[in-house]
């Protein structure tokens, strides 16, 4: 019935403006249209406006059943770092009695991790390196171990000039403990670090992450924007899809300032190939299986503290600087110190938690949706990049701009690969200030 | 203008007729894989028997292993889906230092007549079995059967005797065959290579010239996994001694447009691309049964084709860590469906000392790095890049398709390679490691194959092309 009237009406009200004189019609059509486009910029205005968030949700990664009753303890409770000398014999008898296969000849690290020179790096671990000097290192920084989500999450405090720096360990990595229910990813572990910073009295922070940092990060940014006066970053991800990019990739070649690519960027990024498809999946091993069989790949890593060593230095050396898969001894002493390198390793092989780190792969990766959720929803906050030359893969300021809608600081950095904190502290912390004091200006 | 095109026409399809007819052979690879320079000296050729040893020191070294094993809890209700679940591991490992005797099982490796000899410059071990019995006015037909990873030739112990001796196992007794099973260069008590480069075509070279050593002037091959491509490329380099060829895996690595038109339409129509009921069932939705699949199962061989030296540390210095790496494919690549299984489902078609067995061979002989590197070696420059991959094979090929094989090929794609396929059989139950879980049916297709060669007299007999 009604699809009778509705025409009719229409018609009828057409044909009056159209008996109207020129002068009426305009009475009408001029706002009518201002009305259209006035409408129509409210609500682009409004949209721009109302910045999506991703959900927080909640969550609960202890053993078993979330108990019904009962609030969760949530005292802050000072932790120290404690060796023994049980823990220390066993170590040392494993170290001892550690097989190796011998490497190939000429194979220097381009087969992984040169056996010839592990068995050397094991011999300084065994008779020069002192781990109980080491755990008084770690404890110069106050530690503490609060309960989130059942999981213990750990985390640092130093009162210093301008920041009070709180690093916390991922749970499942180190001294947090590890979630027993399968799922946590980097959404989880925001919110985690969301309520940790909440509970220590923080309304407002600034954020800083690299390699899984870096996501977690962003995540935190996305959730909660009020919280977050800045975010840096030391490595970003991009989805690199659609044909625009292939395009813009292809084009950048010969005329990278049409599709915004710097010189720098070029020399980064280029030859494109090599550095981005052959080099990644060369590099990507590790992501594929522990994206896959976490609990497979790091069952033996937990049992042999040298095979523990050989795959996580293994990272240390290829990715502070490529050239150093050409080096028989991986290039490691020229950038860190063994007993840098070390302390890192013990970390994870005191806590026993290389499998939970492992498994933190498949939990983020395997779910693709998931991912195409939170790429949707950009990043407002202010946000800092410090864009390494020797990292993995380089992201140019104008793909970033893609997620980043506010970027305050993108620094070309002079050296250094992906462990940047580590590797070159002085020049992040520059960068970190320098992206802090523009955002504080702001 | 005309006479220019129909010029090009022909010329083009002229090219394309001599090239499909124009067979290339794959060349016979030489090297030198020993330590350091290759001396003057003539190489040793001697065929020297050999036998599995064990002593207390290297059970005693275990024990203790075992003993300081380290576990991580699995997640709540993850079964095998995070790789080997740890509390089943356990148990393993209790059954291993309890229960299993490796003294009985080294007793049992040495059942059958085990030889080393050096092949440019590098101990080949393999195992040699002659039928007990042969019978009236016929001849052992010399097989040779390789495996691949994480197998060893004791995958064969339970079909050697159904091949050896058919008749005592209610088989026909038409071919009997004395079976050859070396081990890959890197593997168990095979030397591993010292120098880099040593890939399938160099494997098939030595083991080429292992049966010419042993004086065979043709035979059979059969093999799986690794084995697979090896006997290929055996058949490659060596056609006219290679009688037949039988396979238990046919990957095709060399895709094309004619490929990827079949997974996109062969699902609505199989018969356009030679698709049959049964390979529909097994390929589709290939999302699913292919791509999806093959991601999730494939990061083994990601990282042990980039970095062989690193992902095999860990597990040559940790027993435990070596069986759940190992076990997680022996319950995988048996059946999918295991993964749902807190236990994997490893005990439903082995029993624990085969499986044990197994990885002490690479246990004992701290083999488990060089036999990562072959990954390297065979797929470092990418897949379906090497000359072998273009190269067809025109030896009689037989091939037992397992339906829990973790991608299934069909006749259709199989055919481009292989172009003489006498037979083809879907199985019916079975999965990667058909020797070790199903001996009786590979036997018997095996059987069928070579009766079928022998009575049509398949093989070509040409000039001797090779030294």
């Amino acid at each position: 019935m009604w699809q009778e009237t509705l025409p009719k009406a229409w018609e009828s009200i057409l044909s009056r403006i159209r008996s109207f004189e020129y002068s009426q019609k305009n009475a009408v059509l001029v706002p009518a249209a201002m009305l259209g486009v006035g409408g129509m910029l409210v609500y682009w205005l409004r949209s721009r406006h109302k910045i999506k968030t991703i959900e927080m949700g909640d969550g609960w990664w202890g053993s078993g059943e979330r108990p019904l009753k009962g609030k969760e303890d949530e005292s802050i409770r000072p932790f120290k770092i404690e060796t023994s000398d049980k823990e220390i014999e066993d170590l040392h008898r494993r170290l001892e009695q550690a097989r190796y296969a011998p490497p190939l000849e000429g194979a220097a690290f381009h087969y992984g991790f040169n056996s010839s020179y592990l068995q050397k790096v094991v011999a300084y671990w065994r008779n020069n390196f002192d781990w109980r000097k080491q755990v008084e290192v770690l404890n110069k920084f106050p530690h503490f171990q609060t309960t989130i989500e059942e999981p213990a999450a750990h985390g640092l405090n130093e009162g210093d000039v301008v920041f009070e720096v709180i690093c916390p360990s991922i749970p499942g990595y180190g001294f947090s403990e590890a979630p027993h229910q399968k799922g946590f990813d980097t959404i989880a572990t925001a919110r985690i670090f969301h309520k940790l910073m909440n509970r220590l009295g923080f309304k407002e922070y600034y954020l800083q992450g690299g390699d899984w940092g870096s996501r977690i990060t962003t995540n935190m940014a996305q959730m909660l924007p009020q919280s977050v006066k800045g975010l840096h970053l030391n490595i970003i991800f991009v989805n690199k899809q659609g044909l625009r990019r292939i395009i813009s990739v292809m084009l950048g070649a010969y005329v990278p300032w049409l599709v915004g690519l710097s010189r720098e960027d070029v020399r980064r990024m280029y030859p494109f190939i090599q550095k981005n498809i052959y080099e990644l999946l060369r590099e990507s091993g590790y992501l594929h299986i522990q994206a896959t069989k976490p609990d497979t790949a790091g069952c033996g890593l937990n049992d042999s503290p040298v095979g523990l060593a050989a795959y996580i230095l293994e990272k240390f050396s290829t990715w502070t600087d490529k050239s150093f898969l050409h080096k028989d001894d991986g290039g490691l002493e020229s950038k860190y110190s063994l007993d840098e390198l070390l302390t890192n390793v013990m970390i994870y092989w005191v806590t026993s938690s290389i499998v939970s780190s492992m498994r933190f792969y498949k939990e983020n990766i395997s779910k693709v949706s998931r991912l195409t959720a939170d790429a949707r929803v950009g990043v407002y906050v202010p946000t800092g990049i410090a864009a390494f030359p020797q990292e993995i893969v380089h992201t140019p300021h104008v793909w970033a701009k893609e997620v980043f809608k506010n970027i305050i600081t993108y620094s070309y950095m002079p050296r250094g690969g992906h462990f940047a904190a580590f590797e070159e502290p002085k020049l992040l912390a520059q960068d970190i200030m320098h992206f802090v004091r523009k955002v504080e200006q702001l | 203008m005309l006479l220019e095109v129909f010029l090009v026409l022909g010329t083009v399809i002229i090219y394309f007729l001599l090239s499909k007819k124009k067979e290339e052979t794959l060349p016979f690879k030489e090297g030198w894989w020993g330590r350091g320079q290759k001396p003057d000296t003539e190489e040793d050729t001697t065929i020297r028997p050999f036998k599995v040893e064990t002593t207390e020191e290297e059970l005693s070294d275990l024990f203790r292993r075992l003993d300081q094993a380290r576990f991580a809890e699995p997640l709540e209700n993850s079964c095998f889906h995070y790789g080997t679940n740890s509390v089943y591991l356990r148990k393993v490992v209790s059954y291993w230092k309890n229960q299993f005797n490796w003294k009985k099982q080294v007793e049992v490796l040495n059942k059958y007549p085990q030889f080393k000899t050096k092949i440019q410059g590098i101990d080949i071990h393999f195992v040699h079995v002659k039928p007990p019995h042969l019978p009236e006015g016929q001849s052992a037909k010399p097989l040779l059967m390789v495996h691949g990873w994480p197998g060893s030739f004791y995958e064969f112990y339970k079909i050697i005797p159904l091949l050896t001796d058919p008749a005592s196992h209610g088989l026909s007794d038409e071919h009997v065959f004395e079976v050859i099973c070396p081990s890959i260069p890197g593997y168990g008590f095979s030397e591993a290579p010292h120098k880099k480069d040593f890939d399938s075509v160099s494997a098939a070279s030595v083991f080429y010239e292992l049966m010419v050593r042993l004086g065979f002037k043709d035979f059979y091959t059969q093999g799986g996994d690794w084995g697979w491509l090896i006997c290929t490329n055996l058949a490659q380099i060596a056609p006219n001694h290679v009688k037949g060829l039988h396979l238990n895996l046919a990957s095709v690595t060399k895709m094309g447009f004619f490929h990827l038109l079949s997974v996109l339409l062969g699902r609505y129509l199989p018969g356009l691309f030679g698709f049959q009921d049964e390979d529909v069932r097994r390929m589709f939705p290939f999302l699913k049964k292919g791509l999806y699949r093959i991601l999730l199962e494939s990061g083994y061989a990601h990282i042990q084709a980039t970095k062989p030296d690193t992902v095999g540390c860990g597990l040559n210095d940790s027993p435990v860590g070596l069986a759940a790496y190992i076990l997680e494919k022996f319950s995988t690549w048996t059946d999918l469906e295991f993964r749902n299984l807190e236990d994997g489902g490893l005990g439903r078609k082995f029993n624990l000392d085969d499986l044990l067995t197994n990885i002490m061979i690479y246990w004992v002989s701290g083999s488990i790095v060089s036999s990562m590197r072959f990954y390297k070696e065979n797929l470092q420059k990418g897949i379906g890049t090497q000359k072998h991959e273009r190269l067809t094979v025109q030896v009689p090929t037989g091939i037992a398709s397992f339906p829990n094989e973790v991608m299934h090929t069909p006749q259709a794609w199989a055919q481009k390679k292989y172009t003489n396929i006498v037979s083809f059989h879907f199985m019916p139950r079975g999965g990667h490691f058909a020797a070790l879980e199903e001996p009786e049916l590979l036997a018997e297709d095996i059987l069928q194959f070579v009766g079928k060669v022998e009575k049509e007299h398949l093989w070509r007999k040409e000039g001797d092309q090779l030294p």
